[in-house]
């Protein structure tokens, strides 16, 4: 669960981007962000993930304030997903960007090509395997991207405009994944501008504007 | 705030960061570093910028000035030990003056850099076309001051992204993390090619060296007390190669 109290932030002095924000996200539940340009959705989304620390309040990961945590500790409960792809990827070749955490991490071999190739399948990225990751198109770089945080089983997703650049087709790919997702209880925060994909997901919808954050739906 | 009455033209400014950047290069006594180290932060102060701003982030170097030293004191030959473990001299007096002449000089010269961040891009654009300097070669200089703010904001997301990964940058052992900044490079570098492939397309498709002759509709002219720095500069410049000639 993430928990928000109180949560003030302002990037310069007295520019305040969000105001007094109290909100409880719950493990399994999938939660939308919506909101106008620059309205403050991604700096929300940055803020539960412990990225950016509140000027004023606290938010707790799963009842650990996310002051208290180094970003390593909180890359093993939430993966979050930039809105450029590209700077979350690292290595010469897809197959590499998936393993070459686990294999930091001394993880076992067999593990690994097991968990590669699951998320080659699942993500439709098995024809590029062996390709160099910044010449796909958009669309696979997003789904390259989002594999690589599923890698690690985290236990909450946030997910920066994870629609963009996909096709109708990879866009129902990424449904089955939310779906199962869901169903494993993983907890999803999603800041997006596509209604329809927002229809067919959302438990719940918040808008944040003028640096208030409203449920809508 | 004296700057902002003052309002120098980047012309000036550029002169001030040549005598600066030039007296780091040309001086080696220590004292007359510091000294111009301390006019380098006084001329960023003038200029509107926040010297004590400038200095925090120096002192993220002091690390490579501890490894300076230990290179200097290592590879130099010469010198009286100031450290020694078992007849080997770890700390020599002059690789301890080598590395605080090399970090002195790292300072003055990023410290003079600043001074060119007070300025607009536009307006130093329009400097160095006003000195002759050809239009392509100012604009690039302009681009290179432009994206320091963008890459250096892209390199933080990198370096979020991997720590996100569960990847602990400072404790992992030393082979992998040559690894894992192996690893940093590699989106830095693509992100700085395709920005590069991107910006050419869009100056190409706005007709940027359409015409051999550009016409602008601003231009620069220097005032009273452009003139006056200019003078005071050149002034310190000679004080200071005279005393550090007297020194020697």
């Amino acid at each position: 669960m993430i928990v928000l109290e109180n949560v003030s932030f302002c990037y310069t002095a007295d520019n305040w981007i969000l105001k007094q924000v109290d909100l409880e996200i719950a493990n399994g539940s999938c939660t939308f962000v919506v909101g106008p340009n620059g309205g403050g959705k991604t700096t929300l989304g940055k803020l539960m993930a412990g990225i950016l620390k509140p000027s004023l309040g606290d938010v707790y990961l799963e009842q650990q304030n996310t002051k208290d945590l180094a970003l390593f500790q909180i890359g093993t409960k939430v993966g979050y997903l930039f809105q450029e792809p590209e700077r979350q990827i690292f290595a010469a070749t897809v197959r590499d960007e998936l393993a070459f955490v686990m294999d930091l991490k001394e993880m076992a071999k067999e593990e690994i090509n097991k968990r590669v190739e699951a998320a080659l399948e699942r993500f439709q990225l098995k024809e590029v395997e062996n390709s160099y990751p910044f010449q796909l198109s958009r669309g696979e770089k997003q789904r390259l991207a989002l594999a690589a945080i599923l890698m690690h089983q985290p236990s909450f997703l946030i997910l920066d405009e994870p629609t963009t650049g996909l096709d109708l087709e990879r866009k129902e790919i990424l449904s089955q994944v939310i779906r199962q997702l869901k169903e494993q209880g993983i907890g999803m925060v999603i800041i997006s501008h596509d209604e329809k994909f927002i229809q067919n997901h959302a438990d719940r919808i918040l808008m944040v504007d003028g640096g208030e954050v409203k449920d809508v739906g | 705030m004296w700057a902002k009455m003052i309002c120098l033209d980047p012309r000036t400014k550029l002169f001030m960061v040549l005598t600066v950047s030039s007296l780091a290069v040309f001086i080696t006594n220590l004292s007359l570093l510091l000294c111009v180290l301390l006019l380098a932060l006084a001329a960023v102060a003038f200029t509107g910028g926040n010297p004590l701003g400038l200095l925090k982030k120096l002192k993220k170097f002091l690390l490579i000035f501890v490894v300076i030293v230990f290179v200097q004191s290592i590879f130099t030959k010469g010198g009286q030990p100031v450290w020694q473990v078992l007849n080997f001299t770890v700390v020599s007096d002059l690789g301890l003056v080598r590395g605080l002449q090399m970090i002195l000089r790292f300072f003055i010269i990023i410290s003079s850099a600043a001074i060119m961040t007070t300025a607009k891009p536009r307006e130093i654009i329009q400097g160095l076309v006003q000195c002759k300097i050809p239009y392509e070669l100012a604009f690039m200089v302009t681009i290179a001051i432009r994206f320091l703010p963008i890459l250096r904001d892209e390199v933080n997301d990198i370096l979020t992204a991997i720590q996100l990964r569960g990847v602990n940058l400072k404790q992992i052992p030393l082979m992998k993390r040559l690894k894992t900044y192996a690893y940093l490079i590699m989106p830095m570098i693509t992100s700085v090619l395709l920005k590069a492939q991107e910006l050419s397309v869009a100056m190409e498709m706005r007709a940027f060296r359409a015409y051999p002759r550009r016409t602008s509709l601003r231009t620069l002219k220097m005032q009273k007390q452009d003139y006056l720095i200019i003078a005071l500069c050149f002034f310190v410049f000679l004080l200071v190669v005279v005393l550090a000639l007297k020194i020697k």
